[in-house]
């Protein structure tokens, strides 16, 4: 079979500049004009990504604190305050000590003056009032041991509460399902907070489907003038790949913006409570957080449009 | 010496094509050879297929049976991901320009070129449009919008574009069925010397004062079968006529 393609009676010099040229003014530049051009069509697009994202930042730093939360919650909740009488001889609570370091299921013992137990009161929020509402110092002296195995809880617990040197009112602070409580609720948390995100989502990536489905039909003589001479399929599709891109990163520069704001004024406005419900939440993860946002979109926006071009553009 | 146009290998090749829509055959068993340099005129009533049969050759559709060969690209088996490999070899025209209307007409043909190759520029591209527009006889409108120019001009400009990147294959699709007689044979005179350019151009149309005195070579379909072959140089009965 004879065909060939007559090439250019040009010199093809700086093909390479040609080429990005060409490429950021057929591809990037068109999806620019274009977008630009169906502002009205996008917005609704733009608005409900730049919403999903802004709870998606917002409910992965409550997630993450969640995580962080729940984690301190483990570790308080292997670590036994045995609280002590006040009239305590010092050589039985030293007996006492020496009998619990010995234990192999404990990891750690240590002893918490009345001094250290109000400093440490006045690091939990609510407890400084109470401290401060007595004449005298409300807090016991206590030993804090670390127990390896949530399980020997129970038992030690046991074990401790009728020692002689123990507070008979108020032995330990053991209390028996206290962290499955807590783990429950949080997967309660979870699981809402992943539901609702989902529901935002699947809203978000339908309404750009659509608006890049209305850009396509009104660009149809242009797409097919563009398969007709010869465009390459990525050609074609790529313009508006980019403007779901383009709707995706705007959304993402203003909800990851909002999101690192609001985690800022977080930190700002109340450091100490902030830190107790929110722990881990800082600047370096405020900015990671708003990154992620802001790339989510990127990939939202882009994805969504291919899905959307695939579906309804003609090869 | 410049051997004869049927003696060079063709640049399209139907054999044994047809195409189904369901139960209705579009195209029946067709076998057609066109060659560089040949303009040849496809001819027949309304819904005979003609339309049918530049989509095949265009691989805007597949055949339900047979072969397409155009520049020696098996077109009917040829993937989507490749079909822009086929159509930087053909050249198209429509009935209905099909022109950008917020291109000018050399944006309009270096559009067609730049998109076809990105390794065109822009300066490149320009000048190649401007000599392709001159060679339709609109050097002197390159400026113009699609809305400035008469139908006879917006189907010079189309054509412009079409054959810009010099493809062997020009196929048009009732290119003169919105303009009047005069203008009509303008179009078919620059088909002509298209055709004597080298490039293979087949033409569908209606228009039976063309066909009758072009003396070119005439392909008939009536119900989607090639019914008649007539050589150039000869004048046939128009039989199909009386069907459309």
């Amino acid at each position: 079979m004879a065909g060939v393609v007559v090439t250019g009676r040009f010199p093809r010099r700086r093909l390479i500049q040609t080429v990005a040229a060409n490429l950021v003014r057929l591809v990037f530049g068109s999806a620019a004009r274009n977008w630009g051009r169906n502002i009205g069509s996008t917005a609704p697009a733009l608005g409900s990504m730049t919403l999903l994202l802004l709870m998606s930042g917002l409910v992965g730093l409550t997630g993450f604190a969640l995580h962080n939360l729940e984690v301190v919650q483990a570790r308080e909740a292997s670590l036994l305050h045995v609280y002590l009488r006040d009239d305590a001889a010092d050589p039985d609570v030293v007996a006492l000590w020496n009998r619990l370091s010995s234990d192999p299921r404990i990891a750690r013992v240590t002893y918490v003056s009345k001094a250290d137990a109000l400093a440490r009161a006045h690091t939990i929020p609510g407890l400084p009032e109470l401290a401060n509402a007595s004449e005298s110092n409300p807090f016991p002296a206590s030993l804090d041991v670390q127990v390896k195995s949530l399980n020997d809880m129970g038992a030690i617990d046991a074990v401790v509460r009728n020692e002689s040197v123990v507070d008979p009112l108020n032995p330990t602070s053991y209390d028996r399902g206290a962290y499955e409580r807590i783990q429950a609720v949080l997967f309660g948390i979870a699981i809402a907070g992943l539901a609702f995100v989902g529901l935002l989502g699947f809203v978000a990536v339908t309404v750009t489907m659509n608006s890049i489905k209305a850009a396509i039909l009104s660009r149809r003589d242009e797409i097919t003038i563009m398969q007709l001479v010869g465009a390459p399929r990525w050609m074609v599709r790529g313009p508006f790949v980019v403007e779901g891109a383009i709707t995706g990163t705007l959304a993402g520069l203003v909800a990851g913006g909002v999101t690192f704001g609001l985690a800022m004024s977080g930190i700002a406005a109340g450091s100490q409570s902030f830190t107790q419900f929110a722990p881990g939440v800082t600047t370096t993860v405020a900015a990671i957080a708003a990154a992620i946002v802001i790339g989510t979109g990127l990939g939202l926006g882009s994805g969504s449009s291919l899905l959307s071009v695939r579906r309804h553009m003609e090869s | 010496m410049r051997p004869h146009v049927a003696e060079r290998p063709p640049i399209v090749e139907l054999i044994g094509v047809s195409r189904a829509y369901g139960q209705r055959h579009a195209v029946d068993g067709i076998e057609l050879a066109l060659h560089p340099g040949e303009l040849t005129l496809l001819v027949g009533p309304s819904g005979a297929g003609k339309t049918t049969l530049l989509k095949l050759i265009n691989r805007e559709i597949r055949p339900t049976a047979g072969e397409v060969w155009v520049a020696g690209i098996a077109a009917h088996r040829l993937k989507a991901s490749h079909v822009a490999d086929l159509r930087r070899r053909v050249g198209v025209v429509f009935q209905d320009y099909k022109l950008l209307p917020r291109l000018n007409a050399i944006e309009n043909v270096a559009f067609g070129l730049q998109v076809g190759d990105l390794r065109i520029s822009d300066a490149e591209a320009r000048d190649r449009s401007l000599d392709a527009l001159e060679a339709v006889g609109l050097g002197d409108r390159g400026g113009a919008f699609p809305d400035q120019l008469s139908g006879g001009q917006q189907q010079r400009v189309a054509i412009a574009r079409a054959v810009v990147a010099q493809p062997p294959l020009l196929i048009a699709d009732e290119p003169t069925g919105n303009l009047d007689q005069e203008t009509a044979w303008e179009i078919m005179d620059l088909f002509e010397d298209i055709a004597a350019s080298g490039t293979a151009v087949l033409v569908a149309t209606h228009n039976v004062e063309i066909v009758t005195r072009l003396k070119r070579r005439v392909v008939t379909l009536v119900d989607g079968r090639l019914v008649r072959d007539q050589p150039a140089g000869q004048t046939g009965r128009m039989a199909w006529l009386a069907s459309s």
